[in-house]
């Protein structure tokens, strides 16, 4: 028995790692080393090796923008290169909005007489912050059920009693992350280089069924104690919109596999966090004394107004 | 009719074919694998009942 356990554990740290390697290997140009943001208004580039002057310092060889608008693009003011040739300050005519990444198209680097290729090279704030400010912003920020008023059969039908709320919830996460995943997967490497984004919908919804099958014939077997414990709710967990507004939504921003992760579990814990409020507030009115027309469900839907009411607070929060 | 839709349209039948038997065929080979015996009788039980509930 121990031993498989420490085999589950070391194959979970392999796929992280192997996450991790795929979120950091991206199209990144193999000369540019880094790139960051510096003051409020200019982006700093580190080279592998000198470039050439000439070329480097003509401003028309950059294009800028921020990343959701690449119609837009940003002023450049002044180019500077340090005296070691190998790193470039771009100067803004106006303050970057560094929440967002911008992209950079450098044409034609030049390095000591050779020719190096055109680069298109992303500018992140604090990759692991941005990554954090991701999982907060799915959980609390915008929880799913108190701000965008998703998934709310589940959530009402489920949160009766906390036992319950806690099973349904980290059922929920589990499969979720699972789909997310694998839709990140599918879409990145499927659908998108076919062209058939606009089959997206219809491939998520078969991915979600497919992970609460999987889960269901898997955990029936390896572990039939939590599956009399969850199995009761991964059915439910089909009903649910939320799991089919992760993918969407890391469809529409583009992220990568890392910020899925991020988003998946983020959506998995708010809804976890908002079932277990819930449960923990609906057990308690069991005991009060609600007029009778409001018994039951009416006296739900209040108190999930109040509660949103209270999520409202997070709203337009940032984090980094 | 244009023949690019016509193109999107069949790489889209054989997308979605492809992942639906790619897919089929793991749950199928899952389903296998992790095979629960259940008692034969529990269904005859169950049949004879009267399933109202």
């Amino acid at each position: 028995m121990k031993t498989t356990t420490v085999k589950n554990v070391l194959v979970c740290v392999l796929a992280l790692l192997g996450l991790l390697l795929l979120s950091g290997c991206g199209q990144e140009h193999p000369f540019v080393q880094k790139t960051a943001f510096k003051d409020t208004s200019s982006i700093v580039i580190k080279f592998a090796g000198p470039v050439d002057e000439g070329r480097a310092k003509d401003i028309s060889n950059y294009t800028v923008y921020e990343k959701p608008d690449p119609d837009i693009k940003l002023k450049i003011s002044q180019v500077e290169l340090s005296p070691d040739k190998r790193t470039l300050t771009l100067t803004f005519e106006r303050e970057l909005n560094q929440k967002q990444p911008h992209m950079i198209s450098i044409k034609e680097i030049n390095s000591e007489g050779r020719s190096l290729g055109s680069a298109f090279v992303s500018v992140k704030k604090l990759y692991l912050g941005y990554l954090f400010s991701v999982l907060i912003g799915a959980m609390l920020i915008n929880n799913f059920v108190f701000s965008k008023y998703l998934g709310l059969c589940v959530f009402f039908g489920t949160s009766q009693k906390k036992s319950t709320a806690v099973g349904m919830g980290i059922t929920f996460t589990i499969v979720m992350v699972f789909s997310a995943m694998m839709a990140w997967f599918l879409y990145q490497f499927v659908l998108k280089p076919y062209r058939l984004d606009f089959l997206q919908i219809v491939v998520f919804i078969g991915l979600v069924s497919l992970s609460v099958q999987a889960v269901d014939t898997i955990l029936r077997k390896l572990n039939p104690v939590l599956f009399k414990a969850f199995g009761v709710y991964l059915v439910l967990v089909i009903a649910n919109c939320i799991i089919i507004a992760v993918p969407l939504t890391l469809a529409a921003n583009e992220y990568n596999a890392m910020e899925s992760l991020m988003l998946a579990l983020g959506a998995g814990v708010g809804f976890l966090i908002a079932l277990f409020l819930m449960a923990s507030v609906r057990e308690r009115l069991e005991l009060a004394n609600v007029p009778p027309t409001y018994r039951g469900l009416p006296i739900a839907f209040v108190v999930a107004g109040l509660f949103a009411l209270a999520f409202l607070g997070f709203s337009g929060m940032s984090i980094f | 009719m244009d023949l690019t839709l016509v193109k999107l349209a069949l790489a889209g039948l054989a997308v979605l074919g492809c992942i639906g038997l790619f897919f089929g065929i793991g749950l199928a080979v899952a389903a296998n694998r992790f095979a629960v015996e259940v008692n034969p009788k529990v269904e005859e039980v169950l049949d004879i009942l009267a399933g109202a509930q």
